[in-house]
C-alpha cells in the first residue's frame, strides 16, 4: 500500500489580534467591575446608616430598560457583522456595523436623556457622585467601542476582508460584548435595585 | 512557504521601521528614518525595551535622590517636613517616592527588559503589536513627566490640610498622569501576554515557555487584574475633585485622596512589581552556573503562585472599615502566604548552583550575585509582610509596610541589574561594564536591606501607628541607617544607569536592535 506524504498542517495559534483585544477587555472589565463595587459598597453603606440613596422616583426604569433592550439587539448586530467579515461579505458588514454604531448613538442620546430627567448635581453626595462616574465611564467605554467598530467600518470599504480585518472585526466585537455586558451591571444595579 | 504569525510580525516590523525593502537592501538604507527620528517611529521591540530600560533607569535616580532627601528629613526627627518647607510639601515628595518607583521605575524597568528579551525567548521576530508597544513607551513618559511636572507645580495625590482650589487643578493633572501611566503599562503588558500566548514557536508548550517569559505572562495577569481597580479609583478621586467640595465619602480626616490609592504600594499589591524577579533570578543563577532546572514544571507552578498572591485590588481598605478587610482571614492569608513560593524559588535555585559548575569565577559573577541578592530581599519583603500581618504585633499601620515596599523595590532595580548583564546583547548592544554591574548590585543590595532592616525595626519601636515616621525621635540610629541605605540606593541606580548608558556602544538606532 502506497502512503502519499503530506505537508506538515499549519501550526494553529491564537488570533494574535483577538487574543490582544481579550486581554485587553479583561482589563477594562475589571476596571468597570470595581467602579460599581464601590457603587454597591457605598450604597450598601448608606442604607445601613438609614441614609436614603437616590431620592423616591428621581431615577426612572424606563428609560435605563430601553437602553438594555437596544444594546441586547447591538449584540446581534455586531455578530452580524464579525460574521460577514468571516464570510468577507462586504456588504452586510457594512450594514451590521452600521446598525450597531446607530443603536450605540441611541444608548448615548438616551443617557443624555437620563441625565436631563435625573438633573443630579456631581457634588450632590456620594449617590449622585457615584452615579455620574459609573455611567459616565460606561458612556466612555461605549465611546471607545463605537471607535474600534467604526475604525474596522472604514477598513472594510477601503480594502478586501482579509484575515486581519475579520480578527479586527472579531476583536471589536468581543469589546462590545463586553461593553453590554457592563450595561448589563450598570441596568441591574443602578436602575433596578437604585 | 506558509506565512506564520511571527513571519507576520515581522513583515509588519520590517514595513512600520520604514519602508518594504528587505534587510540589506539598498533601498533600506536611504528609506531609513533619522536618528533623531528613530525613538518615535521604530517599530523593533528591542529598541522600545531599551527606551524603557534607560528611561527608567533615569527616573530611578531621580526618585532615589527623592528618597534620600526624605530620609534626611526623617533625621532631622523634630519636625522633618522642614527641609521641604513644609507639611504638605513633604507628604507630596513622600507620595512621589512611592508611586514614582512603582509606576515610573521598577514596573516599566522589568517591562522593558520583557519587550526586548520575550520575542527572542518564544520564538517570535518581534513583539505581537511593535506599534502599541512604541505608544506604550511615549505615552508612560509623557504621563511621567506629567506627574512630576504636576507635582512639582502642589498637585499630587491629596493634602494633609485639605485640598485648596490651586491644589485641586494640580491634582486632576496628577490623576491624569498616574491614569496614563497605568493604562501605557497595561498596553504593554497586553502586548507581551500576547506575544507568549499567539507568538511562540510551533511545538512549544506554556509549560515550556522560559522561566523568564512565563514569569513576564503571569505579571502581565496581574498586572491586568489589578491595575485596572486603581484606574477606578482614579475615576471616582476625579469626579470628587472636579465637584468640590469634595465628599470623600464622608471621611474626615485628610489626605483622601492617598488613602483610596495606598493599598497600590502595599501588600499584597505591591508584589505585583516583583513577579518577573522570580523569572530573571532563576535564569540569571541557571546562565551563571550553566545548568538548566530539573524540575522546569516547579518553577511554572511557583511563579504562577506568587503572581496569585499578587494580585492585589480586593485590598484597598478605603470604602470599608480597615479594620475589616486587613484583620480578615484572606488578607492574613495572603500575607502569610506569599513567603511559601519564595521559599520555594530559593530552594530551587539551590538546585541549580548544585547541578551546575560551581567555580569561584561562576559563583562571583555578577548575575549570579544580583539574582541571590534580589531573591534574599524580596524574601525579606515577604517576611516582613508576613509579621506584618499578625494581629498581635500590631504592625499594619507601621514602618513595617514600607520595609515590605523597600524590599520589593530594591529586588526589582536589583533584577533589572541582573538582566542588563545577561541580556546585553538584546538589551544595550554594548555588554554593561563588570565594575557599573557589580557596583550597581553591591549599592543596590546594601542599600535595600538597610531599609528594609531599618523600617521593620522602626515598626517594633512605634508606639502608635506611624506610616510617616514622623515620631520615630527615640530611634536615631536607625533613621541614620535608613538614610544611608537610601544614598546606597540612589548610589547604585546611578552606577546602573551609567553602566547601561556606556554600554551603548553603536547609537541607539544603528543595525535595528539584535533581538
Amino acid at each position: 500500500m502506497r502512503t502519499t506524504a503530506l505537508p506538515a498542517a499549519e501550526a494553529t495559534r491564537p488570533r494574535t489580534v483577538v487574543v490582544g483585544a481579550l486581554l485587553a477587555t479583561g482589563a477594562v472589565f475589571t476596571a468597570f467591575a470595581a467602579l460599581v463595587a464601590v457603587y454597591v459598597q457605598q450604597r450598601q453603606l448608606a442604607r445601613a446608616t438609614g441614609q436614603e440613596w437616590f431620592p423616591e422616583g428621581s431615577v426612572e426604569l424606563g428609560p435605563a430598560g430601553m437602553m438594555m433592550m437596544t444594546l441586547v439587539l447591538s449584540m446581534v448586530t455586531v455578530q452580524w457583522a464579525v460574521q460577514a467579515a468571516r464570510d468577507e461579505d462586504r456588504p452586510h458588514g457594512f450594514i451590521a456595523l452600521g446598525v450597531t454604531l446607530m443603536f450605540g448613538a441611541a444608548v448615548i442620546n438616551q443617557f443624555w436623556f437620563v441625565y436631563t430627567d435625573t438633573a443630579f448635581a456631581i457634588d450632590g453626595g456620594r449617590a449622585e457622585l457615584l452615579f455620574y462616574a459609573v455611567t459616565g465611564s460606561f458612556i466612555a467605554m461605549l465611546i471607545g467601542g463605537m471607535a474600534m467598530l467604526a475604525v474596522t467600518t472604514i477598513r472594510s470599504l477601503m480594502g478586501p476582508f482579509g484575515r486581519d480585518l475579520a480578527h479586527g472585526v472579531q476583536a471589536a466585537g468581543a469589546y462590545w460584548h463586553m461593553c453590554v455586558l457592563c450595561y448589563f451591571l450598570v441596568w441591574y444595579v443602578v436602575f433596578v435595585t437604585k | 512557504m506558509t506565512l506564520t504569525e511571527p513571519a507576520i510580525a515581522e513583515s509588519e516590523a520590517a514595513s512600520g521601521a520604514g519602508g518594504a525593502a528587505g534587510p540589506g537592501s539598498s533601498d533600506e538604507a536611504a528609506a531609513a528614518p533619522s536618528i533623531l527620528a528613530q525613538p518615535f517611529v521604530t517599530s523593533d521591540a528591542s529598541e522600545v525595551g531599551r527606551l524603557f530600560v534607560l528611561t527608567s533607569l533615569l527616573l530611578a535616580v531621580g526618585t532615589s535622590v527623592v528618597g534620600v532627601l526624605l530620609s534626611l528629613g526623617r533625621t532631622e526627627a523634630a519636625a522633618p517636613w522642614e527641609l521641604f518647607g513644609g507639611f504638605n510639601a513633604y507628604f507630596r515628595m513622600w507620595t512621589l517616592y512611592r508611586m514614582s518607583f512603582m509606576l515610573l521605575v521598577v514596573m516599566p524597568l522589568l517591562l522593558g527588559v520583557a519587550l526586548a528579551v520575550v520575542p527572542s525567548q518564544v520564538g517570535a521576530g518581534n513583539v505581537a503589536f511593535p506599534r502599541a508597544a512604541l505608544a506604550s513607551f511615549w505615552s508612560w513618559l509623557i504621563g511621567a513627566v506629567v506627574i512630576v511636572v504636576s507635582v512639582l507645580a502642589g498637585g499630587g495625590w491629596g493634602a494633609i490640610d485639605g485640598v485648596t482650589g490651586n491644589e485641586s487643578d494640580a491634582m486632576a493633572l496628577t490623576l491624569l498622569g498616574t491614569g496614563m501611566v497605568i493604562a501605557a503599562l497595561l498596553l504593554g503588558a497586553v502586548t507581551v501576554a500576547t506575544t507568549v500566548i499567539s507568538l511562540r514557536q510551533t511545538g512549544m508548550s506554556l509549560l515550556d515557555v522560559p522561566p523568564f517569559s512565563w514569569s513576564m505572562l503571569v505579571a502581565a495577569a496581574a498586572w491586568l487584574f489589578t491595575l485596572p481597580v486603581a484606574v477606578a479609583n482614579l475615576v471616582v478621586i476625579y469626579a470628587d475633585l472636579r465637584g468640590r467640595p469634595a465628599i470623600a465619602f464622608g471621611r474626615a480626616e485628610s489626605p483622601d485622596i492617598w488613602l483610596q490609592l495606598d493599598w497600590l504600594v502595599e501588600q499584597p499589591a505591591v508584589y505585583i512589581m516583583a513577579v518577573p524577579v522570580l523569572g530573571i533570578a532563576v535564569e540569571a543563577v541557571g546562565a551563571a552556573v550553566g545548568a538548566r532546572s530539573s524540575r522546569p514544571e516547579a518553577i511554572t507552578v511557583i511563579v504562577g503562585l506568587f503572581g496569585l498572591l499578587a494580585v492585589g485590588g480586593w485590598s484597598q481598605d478605603y470604602f470599608t472599615a480597615p479594620q475589616d478587610l486587613r484583620d480578615g482571614l484572606v488578607y492574613v492569608a495572603f500575607g502569610l502566604a506569599a513567603v511559601v513560593p519564595l521559599a520555594a524559588l530559593a530552594g530551587g535555585a539551590a538546585e541549580l548552583v548544585l547541578r551546575g559548575a560551581r567555580t569561584r569565577d561562576r559563583l562571583l559573577d555578577t548575575r549570579m550575585l544580583g539574582a541571590g541578592a534580589a531573591m534574599k530581599l524580596l524574601g525579606a519583603a515577604a517576611l516582613a509582610g508576613a509579621l506584618r500581618v499578625i494581629e498581635p504585633l500590631d504592625l499594619l499601620e507601621t514602618t513595617a509596610t514600607w520595609a515590605v515596599f523597600h524590599g520589593v523595590v530594591a529586588a526589582g532595580l536589583l533584577a533589572g541589574v541582573v538582566a542588563l548583564r545577561n541580556w546585553s546583547d538584546v538589551l544595550l548592544i554594548g555588554p554593561l561594564p563588570a565594575a557599573a554591574g557589580r557596583g550597581a548590585v553591591a549599592l543596590l543590595a546594601g542599600g535595600g536591606g538597610l531599609l528594609v532592616l531599618s523600617d521593620l525595626i522602626s515598626a517594633f519601636l512605634a508606639d502608635a501607628p506611624d506610616l510617616m515616621a514622623l515620631a520615630l525621635d527615640g530611634s536615631a540610629v536607625l533613621n541614620v541607617a535608613a538614610f544611608v541605605g537610601s544614598v546606597l540606593v540612589a548610589a547604585g541606580a546611578a552606577a546602573a544607569a551609567l553602566g547601561a548608558v556606556s554600554a551603548l556602544r553603536t547609537p541607539l538606532v544603528a543595525g535595528g536592535g539584535a533581538t
